[in-house]
């Protein structure tokens, strides 16, 4: 059973093409504070995130960035592109450490259209990495698109 | 190493209610300022019932409705400065709007040790599942953490 809401429309279905490029999205550099911040937005106080000490004792080069923020920098790119009440599911596995000042591009392909569930779905594959072209996490996501003919 | 006899295992079932204030603070601090995050009017203008869920809020039901789960894994044997997060994933089932009550369940579903050369590893997945008021499954988050040895 889907019960999930229709979605107010930023995309349609038939619009959509398997290779379509999602719409880049390019994140301000990571700062301490804005860690800190995601720390107590999450609830994640990890001192990982947030202490220098702890970092370099544990010989990772200093404050390493919750992957969770990573992630929602991805999830920023999709809600942008479908919307958020749109998204179906979400995944992601982590490759790679995000440090301070880093600047992190989210970006993505849409990988296949189908109907689940009595809906017209998309599904695709995302990515973020840094300036340096290294990859912080890959991922893949599923949406709910409306139709053109039924929003008339 | 972890107990790997608490494969299976469910921790208590914990209640979290969703906050218009918390996504707020969460698309702040991600630096998402698209208003349908920030305002319930900006929402409904566009066309959303209410301030809508950001895609990875359920973050903060997993530390914020938890605030044992730290000690959870702790409690497995798990030193919280050797995590890493290995992988997330997010179900979405249903509606999830600000005012709902969700109660959470995680399951230690999968645990094991690997050795190799640079020691051994701990790979741990739990899922938590959540259901509202009304008992119905919304969402369901599965973690993969990596504890260092």
């Amino acid at each position: 059973m889907t019960t999930n809401a229709q979605v107010p429309t930023k995309v349609y279905f038939e619009d959509v093409q398997v290779g379509d490029a999602i719409p880049r999205l390019i994140k301000s550099s990571v700062t301490h504070l804005q860690l800190v911040r995601y720390a107590g937005a999450s609830g994640d106080f990890n001192p990982l995130h947030t202490d220098p000490k702890i970092g370099e004792m544990l010989g990772i080069g200093g404050i390493i960035t919750h992957g969770m923020l990573i992630m929602g920098f991805v999830g920023q790119m999709l809600s942008d592109y479908v919307g958020p009440t749109a998204l179906r599911k979400f995944d992601v596995r982590f490759k790679g450490m995000t440090h301070l000042d880093d600047v992190i591009t989210c970006t993505g392909t849409i990988t296949e259209k189908f109907e689940a569930d009595g809906e017209a779905r998309i599904s695709g594959r995302v990515k973020a990495a840094d300036q340096n072209g290294d990859v912080k996490l890959i991922g893949t996501f599923v949406a709910a698109l409306p139709r053109r003919n039924a929003a008339q | 190493m972890f107990d790997t006899s608490k494969v299976g295992h469910s921790f208590p079932p914990f209640t979290i209610e969703v906050e218009r204030c918390k996504i707020h603070e969460l698309a702040l601090a991600i630096g998402d300022d698209n208003p349908i995050y920030h305002s319930r009017e900006a929402a409904q203008a566009a066309g959303y019932a209410d301030v809508p869920l950001f895609p990875t809020a359920p973050t903060m039901f997993t530390f914020w409705g938890n605030t044992k789960f730290v000690s959870n894994l702790v409690n497995l044997g798990v030193n919280p400065m050797a995590i890493l997060h290995g992988e997330e994933e997010f179900e979405y089932l249903a509606p999830i709007n600000p005012g709902d009550t969700l109660t959470g369940m995680t399951t230690l579903v999968d645990g094991k040790t690997r050795k190799g050369h640079a020691g051994s590893m701990d790979i741990l997945k739990l899922e938590t599942r959540y259901t509202n008021q009304h008992d119905q499954a919304v969402l369901v988050a599965r973690t993969v953490v990596i504890v260092r040895g």
